[in-house]
């Protein structure tokens, strides 16, 4: 017999258990998200401060449809998290612990000092979301000038958030010449 | 509509890396079956998630001129094989004592099966002594039965080369295989 065909016989498959592959599949596409999280770095990442930050993240994921960035969790020995990232569309904001950088959550400071706005696609939608989820509306959904259509709602430590639809350029009072 | 070929979804996933995951949705069966026949299953299911791995991180430097994805593939999995050499040579020597047996179940009768018994433990100990570049080839060639252009784009070498290497490897084993060759092993 030639030597290649006798090599040929010494092939043999191996025994895989059947989930070998789904588990292969499961920590590649772990592996590509984690990659993709890593390189969305906004220029510019407004930190919002929290009492608790792991049922604040868990609230705006449910209510407001933000999505966390699981590989960047900063959490301590204690297993509270001290930080996290939520992105939102092109956009991402840290959760902080209250107390750090010297921000305050309103929770503690009893009034809010600024709020965020977020465009979405149908922000009819969202605030049944943001009410079946149980958020405090603090401004009803209503139309404004310039075709925008807006709501706004409190989270749970009274951060207040402004979502609104058909604004995606810079809004029109940050023209020139208005008082 | 015809599905994408393997290049077009590597060049998707440049942009949108998820789309990665359907290389490995069409590749990682082979592969896994390919690293599992010359390392084991339990190194195989390790080095098979590293493979991948490594594919996504390096998915710009593949060569989107080739339409399917699978030497490439073979070849990252040829490297990563290279520090299991000692997996490897366990499971050649396991097989050089199963495979006879399987082949003439009836050990008592078959004269066959004694001569297998003798030579594979011979054939797998050759191919244990080939230089790696050899050995690669030849098992490429026997064991994953890919053509001349797969295997040239797995280990990036030009045509001709694949073909000196495997003759070489050839010539080496016949070597090696002959009476007198278990001298030369030892001599090497």
């Amino acid at each position: 017999m030639k030597p290649v065909d006798l090599a040929k016989k010494l092939r043999r498959d191996a025994a895989f258990e059947p989930a070998a592959l789904d588990r292969g599949k499961a920590a590649l596409m772990t592996a590509i998200r984690q990659e993709g999280e890593r390189r969305r770095r906004p220029t510019i990442v407004p930190q919002v401060p929290y009492q608790n930050i792991g049922a604040a993240v868990e609230f705006l994921e449910r209510a407001f449809g933000f999505r966390e960035l699981r590989s960047s969790r900063l959490v301590g020995r204690d297993g509270v998290i001290h930080h996290a990232n939520v992105e939102f569309g092109d956009g991402v904001i840290g959760i902080g612990t209250q107390g750090a950088h010297g921000a305050i959550s309103p929770q503690s400071a009893g009034v809010a000092s600024q709020y965020i706005s977020i465009s979405v696609a149908d922000v009819d939608a969202h605030y049944q979301q943001a009410v079946a989820a149980g958020a405090r509306i603090a401004d009803e959904p209503h139309d404004e000038s310039g075709s925008i259509r807006a709501y706004e709602a409190l989270d749970l430590e009274g951060h207040r958030w402004r979502f609104l639809q058909g604004a995606r350029e810079m809004p029109r009072y940050e023209r020139r010449g208005r008082p | 509509m015809s599905s994408p070929s393997d290049a077009e979804v590597v060049g998707r996933s440049l942009a949108e890396p998820e789309a990665f995951g359907l290389i490995y949705d069409r590749h990682a069966a082979t592969l896994l079956r390919f690293l599992g026949r010359r390392a084991g299953a339990r190194v195989a299911e390790g080095l098979v998630g590293e493979l991948f791995r490594i594919a996504f991180e390096r998915r710009q430097t593949f060569d989107r001129s080739r339409a399917s994805a699978l030497p490439w593939l073979y070849g990252i999995g040829t490297n990563l094989l290279l520090k299991h050499r000692r997996a490897e040579a366990r499971r050649l020597r396991a097989s050089a004592r199963i495979i006879p047996s399987l082949e003439a179940p009836d050990r008592r009768a078959s004269a066959a099966a004694l001569d297998a018994r003798l030579v594979f433990p011979r054939v797998a100990d050759a191919i244990e002594a080939l230089p790696d570049d050899e050995r690669e080839v030849l098992l490429l060639f026997a064991w994953e039965e890919l053509p001349y252009q797969s295997m040239a784009e797995a280990l990036e070498l030009p045509i001709g080369t694949v073909r000196s290497r495997l003759n070489r490897a050839r010539a080496r084993l016949r070597e090696l295989l002959e009476p007198k060759g278990k001298d030369k092993v030892r001599s090497r």
